[in-house]
């Protein structure tokens, strides 16, 4: 029998494999023949599981023997506004025994949203000789104990970045444990932690590793400190500074003008947390250069803040509070040219009145002026249609754009009407949209515009919007590339779920809270469709004890190969065929 | 056994209206839709219309069930589930519960937990930072004031830790035994609970003994304090 496969020996075939790194590149690959999926499973070294529970950690190594770097993710991303209970799940501990044995060669572990603790980093420490980076982003569980045990056990340690995780922050020593012969750190993000590590240990750790180009420090770190860090870093190219505050004292303010035009390679700077004006100057000779800049925690106001971006003219990633105002807003549409990303988080949220003057026009300025701007994030408490329209015809190569306005269902403050032909303007024109977030007044009009419209849109998320079930079948009908909804305090209740039962199983998650979803439809479609989880999160007791009418109170689906998981709390139940026995 | 979900079309779906429940026009197998539904289907535009009067729409957008403030207020009845909670929490979890007070709606608006906290910190923070700066400007200067000076305090082999206000105290013996009553209280310390010695972390990281110097000097500089039990 003539085997195809054998003109080409595997070595080759692998060899040409290892150019290969995107995901869905390899996937196709294995795809293509037998032996090519023989092959690529052998020679597959980077996997990424964006649900955690999506698979089991035996089915990840049976098929992938030879992985050098994991990358997870764990509680939906509603867990971020405390949406999801304490104790849901994300546990990340069984992944790392199971790796322990099977990926004695692991280097890299990243987690997004996943309970880590201790142990999980202890066993981490022990196992992996060639270790080389911990990226928790937004991951809690574990303490400074554990991050002991990594800089004490990992020598070929290159990455720690703790970014946004919660920690058990217990003492600051934990950084004195990377012994002095240990000189491969080449990034480290401590931002996220509240208390002093030694900084006598900090710059001594800082000057003998000559590769550290990105330095994430934390609040505790005072301005008077920085100065000398930075003189030991000069290769720098990202900075967090610690606390940007101090006594306006010109000896200080030298040495860290000095300090910073010393950092010749420096692009990115973040951290600023209680910026006082008079030491921003000190960053001035650097701006021109500066691609990043996160200014969402700096507290200062309009006027500083316009000198400072004014500066910037290479910058592509702007983070600012909302003090910026619109008049900020048009300074950096004048003269940010090459921004592609702008986020403006608020800085007085709860307060009922709007506390500066940041409107929908800052944001139609830079669509405006910045013809590269593709990602969005915008806190405001005012907009309109007209304001939307404007900035999906000046930007049809948005690919992010979400927006919040303070007030739910907030209308359009000048005609009063819903939002719905503003946003339906945006999935008009931006015909690459990747990700969504509404706001404001929304019927369902607006989820027509988005199912005939939206048709690369893959994330979308909705809040406080929609009058009746047709609206959701519209997006689950018409989005082809929708992979991951979230849905809360909307109208939606089984109907659309149901005719569109099927689509979930194309999607990665549907997250649906204080919606209208009842028992019976969740119980239905964990029967009838058997790779999905349909789990119903519910704190008033069980589901079962309530008419199958009632809704539930959170709702999660997702699609799994692994069956349902054991490790729910008690406020979690599993719709599946056994569930009938189980909740009666 | 057919599952009949009972609900009613046209109106809200209110778990306490028990009326008119109406099985015959909606028995959701029958539109449990195994294959895709194609958007694009030129017969859906002719279905749109039955579609509306079939499932009409809902009177009240906001029929939804109350929102729970799981993280949140002090409730008799939950107090077994706050209490597991609590113990399987965080320091800076039990923090941010206090801190959800500001917060009408769960989750709104959506900012990360994280940035939540460091606004709050922000504002109170000013003060806290000021004060260190110039405590260390001015020498051991009095930066008590108006202050609170909230230090983390562990106990061995407690899993949570609490803080406490220094300010509120005098001396070594009044601050130890109210940490011992403190964490008396939400667990069963074993017999000898007597038997615990105070140290504290100062401002240079190191761990010292609690007593060695004046109350005064001591307040200035600690930073955390650990109750460690007599005997190892």
């Amino acid at each position: 029998m003539l085997r195809m496969a054998s003109s080409f020996p595997e070595e080759v075939l692998e060899h040409v494999f290892s150019f290969i790194y995107d995901d869905k590149d390899r996937n196709a690959i294995s795809m293509v023949c037998k032996s090519w999926y023989e092959i690529e499973r052998w020679c597959r070294r980077r996997i990424f599981v964006g649900n955690c529970y999506a698979v089991s950690p035996p089915m990840v190594i049976r098929r992938f023997p030879e992985v050098r770097s994991v990358e997870l993710k764990g509680k939906p991303h509603f867990a971020d506004f405390n949406l999801v209970p304490e104790g849901w799940g994300g546990y990340v501990y069984p992944w790392i025994a199971a790796m322990a044995t099977a990926y004695p060669w692991l280097e890299e572990i990243r987690l997004k949203r996943m309970v880590v603790t201790d142990e999980a980093l202890e066993l981490i420490a022990k196992s992996f000789k060639n270790f080389k980076v911990l990226v928790l982003s937004s991951c809690e569980g574990f303490s400074t104990d554990g991050l002991a045990a990594i800089a004490a056990n990992c020598r070929n340690l290159k990455e720690l970045d703790l970014r946004e995780s919660e920690v058990d922050d217990l003492s600051g020593h934990w950084l004195s444990h990377f012994p002095d012969s240990y000189t491969s750190l080449v990034s480290l993000n401590i931002s996220c932690l509240g208390s002093e590590v030694s900084f006598s240990a900090l710059e001594r750790l800082v000057g003998r590793c000559p590769n550290l180009r990105t330095l994430r420090l934390n609040r505790a770190v005072p301005l008077d400190r920085l100065a000398n860090i930075l003189c030991r870093a000069p290769q720098l190219v990202e900075l967090g500074t610690g606390t940007y505050s101090a006594e306006l004292q010109p000896d200080v303010f030298s040495s860290l003008a000095g300090a910073f035009s010393g950092c010749k390679e420096l692009r990115s700077l973040s951290g600023f947390w209680d910026a006082v004006p008079g030491y921003l100057p000190a960053i001035y000779p650097i701006c021109p250069s500066l691609t990043s800049l996160n200014l969402s925690y700096a507290t200062i106001q309009s006027t500083d803040l316009t000198k400072l971006v004014s500066q910037c003219q290479s910058l592509q990633r702007l983070w600012v509070l909302d003090y910026i105002e619109d008049i900020g807003l048009e300074a950096l549409a004048a003269f940010c040219k090459d921004l592609r990303e702008l986020r403006v988080f608020p800085s007085e949220p709860f307060a009922q009145e709007p506390n500066v003057s940041l409107t929908e026009q800052g944001l139609v300025s830079v669509s405006e002026g910045c013809p590269k701007l593709h990602s969005v994030l915008y806190f405001c408490r005012q907009m309109t249609n007209d304001a939307l329209a404007t900035i999906a015809r000046n930007r049809p190569n948005m690919t992010r754009f979400r927006l919040c306005i303070i007030e739910p269902r907030a209308p359009d403050y000048i005609t009063l009407q819903p939002l719905d032909d503003g946003f339906g303007a945006i999935v008009e024109h931006c015909k690459d949209l990747q990700r969504l977030s509404m706001a404001g007044l929304l019927t369902d009009r607006v989820f027509e515009h988005i199912g005939n419209h939206a048709k690369k849109l893959e994330m979308l998320s909705v809040a406080f919007a929609g009058d009746s079930d047709l609206g959701l079948h519209h997006v689950l009908s018409g989005c082809e590339n929708l992979r991951k909804l979230e849905i809360r305090d909307c109208p939606f209740g089984d109907k659309a779920l149901l005719v569109n039962a099927a689509k979930l199983e194309t999607m990665r998650s549907l997250w649906m809270s204080s919606c209208s979803v009842s028992f019976g439809a969740c119980k239905l479609l964990g029967q009838k469709i058997p790779r999905l989880n349909v789990e119903v999160m519910d704190e008033r007791g069980p589901p079962g004890s309530r008419p199958e009418s009632c809704p539930v109170e959170k709702l999660y689906i997702y699609r799994t190969v692994a069956g349902p998981r054991f490790d729910m709390p008690g406020f979690v139940w599993t719709m599946d065929e056994d569930s009938a026995l189980r909740l009666s | 056994m057919e599952l009949q979900l009972g609900l009613s079309l046209s109106t809200t779906h209110n778990p306490i209206d028990g009326s008119d429940i109406n099985n015959k026009e909606f028995d959701p197998k029958e539109i449990l839709s195994l294959k895709p539904w194609s958007h694009d289907y030129g017969c859906l535009l002719d279905k749109k219309r039955s579609f509306e009067d079939a499932f009409g729409k809902l009177k009240d957008a906001s029929q939804t069930l109350p929102l729970l403030l799981w993280s949140g207020h002090p409730n008799d009845e939950d107090d077994d589930k706050r209490e597991k909670k609590r113990l399987s929490c965080r320091l800076s979890k039990i923090h941010e519960e206090v801190l959800e007070e500001d917060d009408l709606v769960v989750g709104w608006p959506p900012i990360k937990s994280w940035r939540k906290k460091m606004l709050r910190q922000r504002q109170g923070g000013d003060r806290i930072v000021k004060n260190r700066v110039a405590a260390a400007a001015d020498g051991k200067e009095n930066n008590g004031g108006s202050n609170s000076m909230y230090v983390k305090v562990k106990m061995e082999g407690v899993a949570i830790a609490r803080k406490v206000d220094l300010r509120l105290f005098h001396s070594y013996q009044t601050l130890t035994s109210s940490l011992i009553c403190m964490f008396d209280k939400s667990l069963q310390l074993e017999k000898d609970n007597a038997n615990y010695t105070l140290a504290y972390q100062d401002k240079d990281g190191d761990w010292l003994l609690a007593g060695d110097v004046p109350w005064q000097t001591f307040i200035v500089s600690v930073q955390r304090l650990e109750l460690l039990k007599n005997g190892g």
